[in-house]
């Protein structure tokens, strides 16, 4: 039952947020920080405690018996994880929020609605219950992105919600087709049920593209992937490290749980497919990268980047891929998040931009931030030490034992030009001189870190650092999980 | 026949009436010459009471503590807990416009104002409790005049007076379809009273009476293309009778819908499908991507309702149980989101003397939170939006409309193609609700904001309270509403 906590804490805090005056933007960060903490605790008290494989089952109640519907709600391996890294971004979101007053009130009610939701879609047992979550998730970003964005925010809120909503469309058809496919009787939209139903090859092979595209259009797969670098760019900094680090970790777990949880052998006609898609996702995502100014626009081509990673890691369709997928949906939704803050939050609110040719050797100028970024990105590029590497090489060691090798070379073309954006923009930003005519200010040295932000960067490296040291930590969990999910699968 | 236990049966309407009366009576009389807020408040109190009253009796038929006669001769009433308490909500729902109106004071003939909403109710009631092909005409006859005449009640507007026009000639023409088509049916079966007619076979004369019947109620329904009065209707009737001709009249025409077409048998059942499903396709794509280009939110409301109407047929076409259920229900969220938008519409705007562009509510998160808050609940209900009524009763809709597929049918046979049209159409619908919402929710308050609210009043503020409650209890926890609304008539 404690888990659910994580669900009602966060729609309470939102409902308590948004009652408060918004005059009282001091008190509010602090009731914000308090519920954001308890979501985190919980997802970790769960996390230590599990140990198995089997769902933990929190709840099961009948919500709407006539249409096959239940309100039952558990977790397993698969699901830790991403509670996990939902309560760290919740956190850090805040953190480095802490500044903000503006209609203060109304930003941590959107912002819990949307954490609500996706703590519920990671702890829905109950397919319906599961879409519900995820179209709770959608409404808030765009309140989130529309009113306390940046520059071309209108637009980039829109797009992502019409995206969003286009994926839910797909998903919801295919939902229907499941339900009404799967030969149960009664009729459930009960995921463990459905699991073990038996769909016929040409419905899976029907339906699996309908969902899985669905879920991936938020997972931010090529060509759908449009919506996130404009929604990231625009969104204030907490709102995109939501969406960097936990919303597309919904699509993602969506095409994990539902569309290949259910469909084996949908998966495993379509595997060739996804893979291709993925290669394009990573080396795509990391020479848009290459090639952007606005440093803003770098982090998020880079996470389009990185998710292709863990599509890669679904089309695996074996262990070490798929633990390294779900590995890869936590180690980038902490150092997505963490870049989204440096760059969005720490770095923006001293230059007040993001151009990356207006920069001028930042290192002498803010060094503490600058090696804290430095530090970063090497994560991010997957240094050895950090979680993005380990959870990079089970997906490419999985891939070579069920992909074909130019898919292999493909994503490690990908890592080489991750290898380079990185160093090229980190060089850009903070090594390389500009004409100091254009820029009277250049020589003045900017204030270090406040203790907010320094507290938000320390959790999310940790955490990053910790799993990169320790990842059996995560994947002793994830494992077994998943090897119950390919017993299912057919020869 | 025993007159009592009649009496008793309708005791309801007759209260209704007899507050009817009262209203008209007092303001002729005691009050003739008093000041027309005074007048307001009194027709208001005395409409309230007869509501309430009918109300309280209905509820306590549905409970069973009263007796019911459970149906009379030829069908002319059919009194199950389904339909009672569909009645029932429709007295709610009316009782619900009537703070509206006494807020909006348009006309100084209050008692009519107040008598026609009235007389609107009562023939609602009647409509979804007919199974009787005439006097469901002529109850959906009585809803309609009412609403004509309230339509031109403000009496200043060249716009008003032209709208009813357009509504009054369109409707009449309308209703000279359906009663053609009833006509038809007659002549094919020999019967006036639906409950009597049961597998109604193929043959050219009952899908002519079918199709002219689709015109008379599609008009009604404003399903696109007998969709044109209501643009123009929405916008410039007085927006509490708009509030009602959207969602009340919306009622009572879908639950005549799916009565007539009960007795339908399966071979029909298949020559009706491909013109309702005609009908669906092109009010979804009339109503969705007319509303993108409004500007003004009476307007795109009225665009919206065409939108939903076609999302309606996809739940007909089903021609099963789970189909009628689910487009009773849906029509009863819809009608609550929509009545709880047009209120939150008519609350803002009755002071701003002219016709309500959507960025007039630009900053009404600032001046009035709690309205803005109430409209997000409603326009995210009519968007379809979890975890708001709104989204269960789509749901439902599609969820029926891929169950029809017969038994032994395989997987994919079911109106898959209809609910993936319908969904595309709901993600371009989704573009002009949160256009609205960018308004009210986004949009800075110095930003060209012309709405100064008055006093919201109590009665009104309550009628949203509750509307917007019941759109997310009925969105949370359906359950309940679904086992009345199931009950086989």
């Amino acid at each position: 039952m404690t888990a659910l906590l994580t669900i009602i804490l966060s729609f309470i805090g939102a409902l308590v947020c948004g009652l408060m005056p918004s005059s009282a933007h001091r008190r509010i960060r602090w009731v914000a920080l308090a519920v954001a903490a308890a979501g985190l605790a919980v997802s970790m008290v769960c996390c230590v405690k599990y140990s198995g494989g089997e769902f933990v089952i929190l709840l099961e109640a009948d919500w709407i018996p006539s249409l096959g519907i239940g309100f039952i709600t558990g977790y397993d391996g698969i699901s830790l994880p991403l509670l996990l890294v939902t309560g760290l971004v919740a956190v850090c979101g805040v953190l480095f929020s802490w500044t903000l007053e503006t209609r203060a009130n109304q930003f941590y009610a959107f912002y819990f609605a949307l954490i609500g939701g996706v703590y519920g879609v990671f702890l829905s047992l109950d397919l319906f219950l599961l879409f519900v979550f995820y179209e709770i998730a959608v409404v808030p970003k765009y309140f989130l992105i529309a009113i306390w964005g940046g520059a071309r925010r209108q637009f980039a809120a829109m797009k992502l919600v019409l995206y969003s909503f286009g994926g839910s469309a797909l998903v919801l058809l295919g939902m229907l087709a499941l339900y009404f496919g799967s030969g149960l009787t009664p009729l459930t939209f009960d995921l463990r049920e459905l699991m073990g139903a038996n769909f016929s090859r040409d419905l899976q092979v029907v339906v699996f593209p309908l969902i899985f595209v669905g879920f991936a259009i938020m997972a931010g797969m090529w060509p759908f992937h449009t919506w996130a670098p404009t929604g990231h760019v625009a969104a204030p900094t907490a709102a995109s490290m939501l969406l960097a680090g936990v919303v597309m970790k919904l699509g993602a777990y969506g095409c994990l749980r539902v569309a290949v949880g259910l469909l084996p052998a949908g998966a495993q006609d379509w595997a060739s497919w996804v893979a291709v898609v993925a290669v394009i996702n990573i080396v795509y995502g990391a020479l848009v990268a290459l090639k952007q100014d606005d440093f803003k626009y770098v982090i998020g081509y880079s996470s389009v980047s990185h998710m292709g990673f863990v599509l890669l890691g679904i089309a695996t369709l074996n262990l070490t891929g798929m633990t390294g997928a779900v590995l890869q949906m936590f180690s980038h939704g902490v150092i997505g998040a963490l870049l989204f803050a440096l760059v969005g939050t720490v770095i923006y609110s001293r230059t007040k931009t993001r151009m990356l040719d207006e920069l001028h050797r930042l290192i002498d100028r803010m060094p503490g931030i600058a090696w804290v970024f430095i530090v970063a990105g090497l994560a991010s590029m997957g240094l050895p030490g950090f979680s993005g590497f380990v959870s990079e090489l089970y997906v490419l060691i999985g891939a070579w034992g069920s992909l074909s090798g130019w898919i292999v070379a493909g994503a490690g073309a990908g890592i080489l030009l991750t290898f380079g954006y990185t160093l090229v923009k980190i060089h850009e930003a903070f090594f390389r001189e500009r004409s100091p005519a254009v820029d009277n200010q250049a020589e003045t040295a900017y204030p270090p870190m406040t203790l907010p932000e320094k507290t938000g960067v320390a959790i999310l490296l940790g955490a990053a650092l910790l799993i990169g040291l320790c990842p059996w930590l995560l994947t002793d969990k994830i494992s077994p999980s998943l090897k119950l999910m390919l017993e299912r699968f057919p020869n | 026949m025993d007159y009592q236990q009649l009496l008793l049966t309708l005791l309801p309407d007759l209260l209704v009436v007899v507050a009817l009366f009262a209203a008209l009576g007092v303001d002729y009389s005691r009050l003739r010459g008093s000041r027309l807020a005074k007048r307001y408040e009194v027709a208001f109190q005395i409409s309230a009471a007869g509501l309430i009253a009918g109300l309280a009796v209905l509820v306590l038929q549905i409970a069973e503590t009263m007796p019911v006669m459970e149906s009379t001769a030829d069908g002319q009433l059919e009194l199950t807990r389904s339909t009672l308490t569909l009645k029932a909500l429709l007295y709610a729902m009316g009782l619900g416009v009537l703070p509206l109106a006494k807020r909006d004071q348009i006309t100084p003939q209050v008692s009519e104002y107040f008598a026609l909403l009235l007389l609107a109710t009562l023939g609602m009631g009647f409509v979804v409790t007919s199974r009787n092909l005439l006097g469901a005409f002529v109850a959906l006859e009585l809803v309609s005049l009412s609403l004509y005449a309230m339509t031109v009640l403000n009496q200043a507007s060249r716009a008003s007076a032209e709208a009813a026009l357009k509504y009054l000639t369109f409707g009449a023409v309308a209703s000279g379809f359906l009663l053609f088509g009833l006509s038809y049916l007659y002549g094919a079966t020999g019967q006036l009273d639906l409950t009597q007619m049961t597998g109604l076979k193929y043959s050219p004369m009952l899908v002519l009476a079918y199709l002219l019947i689709f015109v008379g109620l599609g008009f009604k329904l404003a399903l696109a293309p007998f969709h044109l009065w209501a643009p123009d209707v929405y916008q410039n009737a007085p927006t509490p009778v708009a509030g009602w001709i959207g969602s009340g009249s919306k009622i009572a025409a879908a639950a005549l819908l799916i009565a007539l077409l009960k007795p339908v048998s399966s071979t029909l059942k298949d020559a009706l499908i491909p013109a309702l499903a005609a009908l669906a396709v092109l009010s979804m794509v009339v109503g969705n991507l007319g509303a993108l280009r409004q500007t003004n939110l009476k307007r795109l409301l009225a665009y919206s309702a065409i939108a939903n109407a076609g999302y309606l047929l996809v739940g007909v076409v089903a021609f099963s149980a789970a189909g009628n259920t689910s487009v009773i229900f849906y029509i009863l969220v819809y009608s609550l989101a929509s009545l709880g938008a047009f209120g939150v519409v008519a609350v803002l705007t009755d002071t701003l003397g002219r016709d309500a562009e959507i960025n007039d509510f630009n900053g009404c998160w600032k001046t009035t939170p709690g309205l803005a808050a109430a409209f997000l609940v409603f326009v995210l209900s009519l968007a379809g939006i979890p975890p708001l009524a709104g989204f269960l009763g789509k749901f439902y809709l599609f969820f029926a409309a891929i169950e029809a597929a017969p038994e032994a049918a395989s997987w994919h046979d079911g109106f898959y193609w209809l609910v993936a049209f319908a969904l595309i159409m709901s993600v371009v619908s989704l573009y002009y609700y949160l256009r609205v919402l960018k308004a009210f929710l986004v949009a800075p308050a110095d930003d060209g904001a012309a709405i100064t609210p008055s006093k919201i009043g109590w009665a009104a503020g309550v009628t949203l309270c509750v509307l917007a409650l019941a759109v997310v209890a009925l969105g949370l926890w359906p359950e309940p509403l679904l086992a009345l609304l199931k009950n086989p008539s």
